[in-house]
């Protein structure tokens, strides 16, 4: 391809629209303040519905405490996959209830330092 | 032959079959189809007419303490077909487990296994007209719909099959007295009494027979029956009532010499709305929410825990099924989204449904009709129920759902929400199954039961009891399948007493 003046309009104009779209997704997206638990918080997909099912998981355990939380939930989490991780849990039983809801103990973590922070 | 009105007898008759049968519901008409054409003349003695009478279902008046449970007399009907009249049609035969003596259930076990009662279910299902036996089996062949994906663990899908009146045009279950009445007029060796009410077993004086039936009309008309043998099948609270008002010899009332008759009454406890499931991938299969037909079934599917679950977590038996479709609520949306796309599944078609379930009551000798001083139109005594239900049945119950939850996550085919907690909140939302079991129950034993293995009452030699009544443990199916069967067995044990 040769570079004319279209074309190098053209190159311009699409490097624009990446860049925008990027930035446009990066502004519109949900932003949290950091707390020490990114690195855990980052594997939920839809931090606000977390913090609702961690609401509710806090009512019925008043205890929970996040830095001892969060240090059980990167021993079992570790650099796995979180799905693995909460299939694992389902097969084994390793569960809890949120606000009535049975879900997998390190979802229910999860949520709760969510809404914790 | 024409069915007979006991109102036209004359007072003071004297009928001498070979076999008396009290009671005209399922149990009855089927002793008596069953032992059609054989040498064993009939007399079939039913306290209604064809239909519905109010003064004759006033007889079923009584009293109620404890939690609260259906008034007597609208639990069950009064005219051929008995409760066969009111039923939904909903089958299912008992699990093995059923029939088991469990150390951690007291009370329980039968005494013979489930397949003593094998022979008898193929007719008994014709017999309710709830098309091909296949029950379970639906799940290995081709059925219109996806199964509930499970991962492995204690619940499996399960069916139940329905009774549906073969030609009748409102597709209702077949009520036994209107569906059987022509077939019954066909036998040779019946005869069928109606408005007859059986108000007293009269015993021989060495107490080890019945001599005779006294039985009246609400016309006045008072007669006596003088059979060989005779069979009680009017229902699980009616029989109890029969035996217990019986005791000008035994004062205890007839076959109550060891205070069972009455105890253990049972019925399935059917909490609504129990809990919520959710189907991440949309709507769950027709045949979960309703009655569908394939397969020569109408057949709706349930979630069952297996044998091998209950026996190991010592649970009673339930048979969660699909209510109807709701709509969660915002924390419902929170955690169905957090949970499917923590598991990597996509769940924006989800669909939420409520489950209900029938349970299984742990037997229990305080949950017991007693008489009362009161009197019935007839001068019988009137009964007073004394009904119970402990946590234990709703904790069973709720490992069994959280099981069901941890299944649906292990397979990342949904969830589950617990909704019920409190037993305030499981008895806010209680019905009852109007199946009435346990109030003679069965037992080798005669301090343990009021009936043998061949359902005769212990120590009378001519006294039989058919029917859920002596069900000495409930299991969660339907009894009518079950009670149909076991009245045939008898049939077939008393074609060889009375050859």
């Amino acid at each position: 391809m040769k570079l004319n003046r279209r074309n190098a309009i053209a190159v311009g104009a699409s490097a624009l629209v990446v860049v925008g779209g990027y930035e446009a997704f990066r502004l519109l997206r949900p932003h949290y303040p950091p707390t020490p638990y990114d690195d855990l918080l980052d594997r939920l997909s839809d931090r606000d519905a977390a913090r609702q099912l961690g609401a509710a998981f806090l009512r019925t355990h008043p205890d929970f405490t996040p830095g001892a939380a969060a240090r059980v939930l990167r021993r079992k989490v570790g650099t796995r996959d979180l799905s693995a991780t909460v299939e694992d849990e389902a097969a084994h039983g390793e569960l809890t209830e949120a606000g009535r809801w049975i879900i997998p103990q390190t979802l229910a973590g999860l949520c709760a330092l969510a809404a914790r922070t | 032959m024409n069915f007979i009105d006991a109102r036209q007898v004359p007072s003071g008759t004297e009928l001498t079959p070979d076999l008396a049968i009290i009671g005209g519901g399922p149990a009855g008409i089927s002793l008596a189809l069953a032992l059609a054409r054989t040498r064993i003349r009939m007399l079939l003695l039913e306290s209604g007419g064809m239909d519905f009478d109010a003064a004759t279902q006033a007889l079923c008046q009584g009293d109620e303490t404890g939690v609260r449970y259906i008034p007597l007399d609208a639990t069950r009907l009064r005219y051929l077909g008995g409760c066969s009249n009111h039923w939904g049609g909903w089958s299912r035969p008992l699990d093995e487990i059923d029939f088991e003596k469990r150390d951690w259930l007291p009370w329980s076990g039968w005494p013979f296994p489930r397949n003593e009662l094998e022979p008898f279910y193929p007719r008994a299902q014709q017999l309710i007209e709830a098309g091909s036996f296949l029950y379970d089996n639906l799940a290995k062949g081709e059925l219109p719909g996806s199964l509930l994906p499970l991962g492995p663990g204690g619940l499996y899908n399960s069916f139940f099959q329905f009774s549906q009146w073969r030609g009748n045009a409102e597709h209702l279950p077949t009520a036994f007295g209107h569906r059987y009445a022509n077939d019954l007029k066909q036998i040779p060796n019946l005869q069928l009494m109606l408005h007859a009410n059986v108000t007293g077993l009269r015993l021989a004086k060495d107490v080890r027979w019945v001599d005779h039936l006294d039985v009246a009309t609400l016309s006045g008309v008072k007669f006596t029956v003088k059979p060989r043998h005779t069979v009680v099948a009017c229902g699980g609270i009616e029989n109890a009532r029969l035996l217990l008002a019986s005791k000008d010899v035994m004062t205890a009332g007839v076959g109550n010499q060891n205070d069972v008759v009455g105890r253990f009454f049972a019925d399935h406890a059917i909490p609504r709305e129990t809990a919520t499931l959710v189907v991440f991938g949309g709507e769950i299969a027709g045949f979960y929410k309703t009655n569908l037909n394939a397969r020569g079934a109408h057949f709706r599917a349930a979630l069952s825990p297996t044998d091998r679950f209950r026996r190991e977590r010592h649970l009673l038996g339930s048979l969660p099924t699909v209510e109807e479709h709701v709509q969660l609520d915002l924390l419902g949306k929170a955690a169905v989204a957090t949970t499917s796309a923590a598991l990597g599944v996509d769940a924006s078609s989800a669909h939420a449904y409520s489950l209900g379930t029938g349970i299984e009551l742990a037997p229990d000798p305080e949950r017991r009709l007693i008489l009362t001083s009161a009197r019935d139109a007839l001068g019988m005594p009137r009964l007073k129920l004394n009904m119970t239900i402990s946590n234990r049945e709703f904790d069973d119950y709720r490992e069994t759902l959280i099981e069901l939850g941890r299944q649906l996550l292990a397979a990342k085919s949904g969830m589950l929400r617990l909704d019920r907690r409190s037993r305030a909140e499981w008895l806010s939302v209680m019905d009852w199954g109007n199946h009435h079991m346990g109030t003679t129950r069965m037992h080798d034993d005669p301090k343990q039961g009021v009936v043998d293995t061949n359902s005769q009452v212990h120590g009378l030699a001519n006294l039989f009891i058919a029917g859920s009544s002596v069900f000495p443990t409930y299991g969660a199916s339907n009894p009518t399948l079950n009670l149909v069967a076991l009245t045939l067995r008898l049939a077939e044990h008393l074609k060889g007493v009375l050859r």
